[in-house]
């Protein structure tokens, strides 16, 4: 199988040092203590809204098969979406790569000789590195979403899909503020910091030449493009500047209107808890004549970047079916304590540790699927079932495989690979294969016991060193059994 | 440098074959006729009191204000809630379903109808227009959503822009759910540039979990009930 080449995306170098980045964060009892709470607050919400187990068990088997369903008739409804939405007047651009995806983007910014871009909530621009490369190209761009706002004014990226800035506190924010906006006065009140943010963005949005968006649903029968948020900045930008610019996965389109209310309904309470969100937003046209507002032109890009090398595999296609409501990580103990910016990838968390491995090859991110604990919480609050922990194992499986074992399924196959470790499984295979070299490895290993190092890398850097037994247990018990045959004869 | 609009359409068209390629190697010979049965759950019906007071209950837990009233009434009940919040400006849409109500409203408040394309008007309309009045196509019991269904006479930012946002809502038009609305109004046959489902007044968590009104769409968002 090809895979392309391209320029890495920043996130591979930061996703390479996972473990770096770990002991970093895990050191910082602040941001440990921002993860809890917001944790347990997510958890918490989410539980509360869904009354009906029975009802929670028919939809997610119901949205499932929904979205198995679009993904066995991806292609062709792709095509189909970009018909409809040609005839409805919005142009589609395709893009293999982040960078082919950019180039676009920008090229669209320039014919209008946009210079201001506003931006609402787009995890796949984030995946682009989209707002570093118009800025190259002096396009001022500005985060509209007011967790986003904050991730930017603080120059990091997000570290939840859901909640951008979930890892920053209130006090933190208001310093932030204090630092950045001319005449604000810091406060920690968090209505206070919002206006703020809102007088900041609506200036911004009044003046923007164009407007970028994600998309949550493209609907392939109307050509209609599906935002789910709460706070109007969605709205905003796809609705008040000339040129509104979506982009989103091809993984996102679904087949029929009808199918949008289940996956919404449960895309929301997933999420946040929330029975809808406060705006559900349908874009299926630019302005037509005689309308007042709205764009004149609407453009949506359509992004591969390795979804299309899951989508080559029975299993790790399951990993498309994905509706990013984020619940995988508010559930994951993993997440909760190593925080979002560990991963050191745009998407965190399990779902991250899932579609990183295609978007930035087995190289840069081999540690990440053994970052679990295989507990299986994120498994049974997918709302699309998608079996993560059976996922995760498989990519650690193409991590470890032959660099060059056939077929090639994932870019990086082997990256994870180590001779000693292979080496080591290979001596246990013919160890366990054998009765009679096992007893006698055995007794080797209980004899010489005190040959056991005290010191076992990475194993006894928080734990002690494991010490076999005197003798087996095998031994053990065949004393035992001989024990009691022996008082049986003499009480006979 | 940047690409010119050729380059990207060459980069576009390799990528969309390239991609649509090896998507359909993977799906040829499907038979989309043995695809298993999706299943939807069988929600209970209810009574119209009890959707009412559903769509109602979900309005209110996301803090928008349901007045209920008549169109006769409503003029009314607009000039109090403006005199209230300090407000003497009113942006409302040519829409003839309340045309009464705009005549009615004349000679009580400064009335300014969006008869004006946005593209010279955004300062104004971001920073004069403290209020709007707008009609809905209909509505959404379990969920306490409202149906904004924007044309020629009401544009986009009408109900998006201003802080305060009057909403006309019939509740003869009370669909259950978003689901059998969306099956009985054959949505898929006619969509409009734009449709919004609106369930409270703009919000964020995004500070600390702490839930703050007035994000970047309207701070309130004041419901008008009528024909209960």
């Amino acid at each position: 199988m090809k895979h392309i080449i391209e320029e890495e995306s920043k996130y591979a170098a930061s996703a390479k040092a996972f473990r770096a980045n770990v002991a970093r964060d895990l050191g910082n009892e602040e941001l440990r203590s921002n993860f809890r709470g917001a944790m347990d607050y997510l958890m918490d919400k989410r539980k509360g809204a869904f009354s009906s187990e029975d009802e929670l068990e028919v939809l997610r088997e119901q949205c499932k098969l929904i979205k198995q369903r679009c993904l066995a008739k991806l292609p062709h409804l792709l095509e189909q979406l970009e018909g409809n939405l040609e005839k409805n007047g919005i142009k589609v651009h395709w893009a293999e790569t982040i960078t082919q995806a950019n180039e676009i983007i920008a090229q669209l910014i320039a014919e209008k000789k946009g210079k201001s871009v506003v931006k609402g909530k787009s995890m796949v621009s984030e995946e682009t590195a989209l707002n570093d490369y118009l800025e190259e190209r002096n396009v001022e761009c500005l985060e509209s979403d007011m967790g986003e706002y904050i991730v930017q004014l603080a120059k990091e990226h997000p570290s939840h899909i859901i909640m951008p800035a979930i890892h920053q506190n209130k006090k933190q924010v208001a310093k932030l503020f204090a630092d950045n906006i001319e005449g604000f006065e810091y406060s920690t009140d968090v209505d206070i910091l919002i206006q703020q943010g809102r007088e900041v963005l609506r200036n911004k949005f009044c003046q923007a030449d164009v407007g970028i968006s994600g998309v949550n649903f493209a609907v392939a029968e109307t050509g209609t493009l599906c935002l789910v948020e709460n706070e109007g900045n969605g709205r905003m930008c796809t609705t008040i500047p000339d040129l509104h610019i979506a982009i989103t996965g091809i993984e996102k389109v679904v087949e029929h209107l009808s199918d949008v209310p289940p996956l919404l309904s449960l895309l929301t309470r997933s999420a946040t808890g929330q029975a809808i969100s406060t705006y559900f937003n349908m874009i299926s046209s630019a302005r037509k004549p005689g309308e007042k507002d709205g764009p004149q032109e609407v453009h949506l890009v359509l992004l591969d970047n390795g979804r299309s090398q899951a989508f080559a595999d029975e299993e790790l296609k399951q990993t498309l079916q994905c509706i990013r409501c984020g619940a995988c990580m508010n559930h994951c103990p993993v997440y909760t304590r190593i925080g979002g910016h560990a991963y050191g990838t745009v998407y965190p968390g399990p779902i991250g540790k899932m579609v990183s491995p295609h978007m930035l090859g087995l190289e840069a991110t081999t540690n990440l699927p053994t970052a679990s604990t295989l507990c299986g919480a994120c498994g049974e609050v997918c709302p699309v079932k998608i079996p993560i922990p059976k996922i995760l194992l498989r990519l650690r499986q193409e991590s470890v495989k032959p660099k060059s074992q056939q077929p090639q399924v994932m870019k990086g196959q082997g990256a994870g690979r180590s001779s000693v470790e292979a080496l080591i499984w290979k001596v246990w295979a013919l160890v366990h294969k054998s009765p009679k070299i096992y007893a006698l490895s055995m007794w080797g290993l209980t004899r010489f016991r005190f040959l056991m190092p005290k010191k076992l890398g990475g194993w006894t850097s928080v734990r002690t060193a494991p010490k076999p037994a005197a003798t087996t247990l095998h031994e053990r018990i065949n004393a035992k059994q001989k024990k009691a045959k022996q008082s049986q004869q003499e009480r006979g | 440098m940047t690409n010119t609009k050729a380059d990207i359409k060459a980069i576009s068209n390799t990528a969309r074959g390239n991609i649509l390629a090896k998507l359909k190697a993977e799906v040829s010979g499907a038979d989309y006729e043995k695809l298993p049965e999706e299943v939807p759950f069988n929600y209970p019906t209810f009574s119209r009191e009890e959707n009412l007071a559903q769509f109602i209950s979900e309005l209110e837990k996301n803090h928008a204000q349901v007045i209920k009233t008549t169109k006769a009434n409503m003029a009314e009940v607009i000039s109090e809630q403006l005199k209230a919040l300090n407000i003497t400006k009113l942006l409302y849409g040519e829409n003839d379903s309340h045309r009464e109500v705009i005549t009615a409203l004349d000679s009580k408040v400064d009335l300014q109808a969006y008869d004006f394309s946005i593209d010279n008007n955004k300062g104004m309309l971001f920073n004069e227009c403290p209020a709007a009045l707008s009609s809905s196509r209909c509505s959404i019991a379990a969920t306490g959503s409202i149906v904004l269904w924007p044309d020629e006479n009401e544009p986009r930012s009408l109900t998006l822009v201003p802080p305060v946002h009057f909403v006309i809502v019939d509740a003869n038009e009370l669909h259950a759910d978003f689901a059998s609305l969306m099956t009985s109004q054959q949505w898929q046959d006619k969509l409009p540039t734009n449709v919004v489902l609106v369930s409270g007044p703009s919000k964020t968590a995004d500070i600390q979990q702490t839930l703050a009104y007035g994000a970047h769409g309207p701070k309130a968002l004041i419901v008008l009930l009528i024909n209960i």
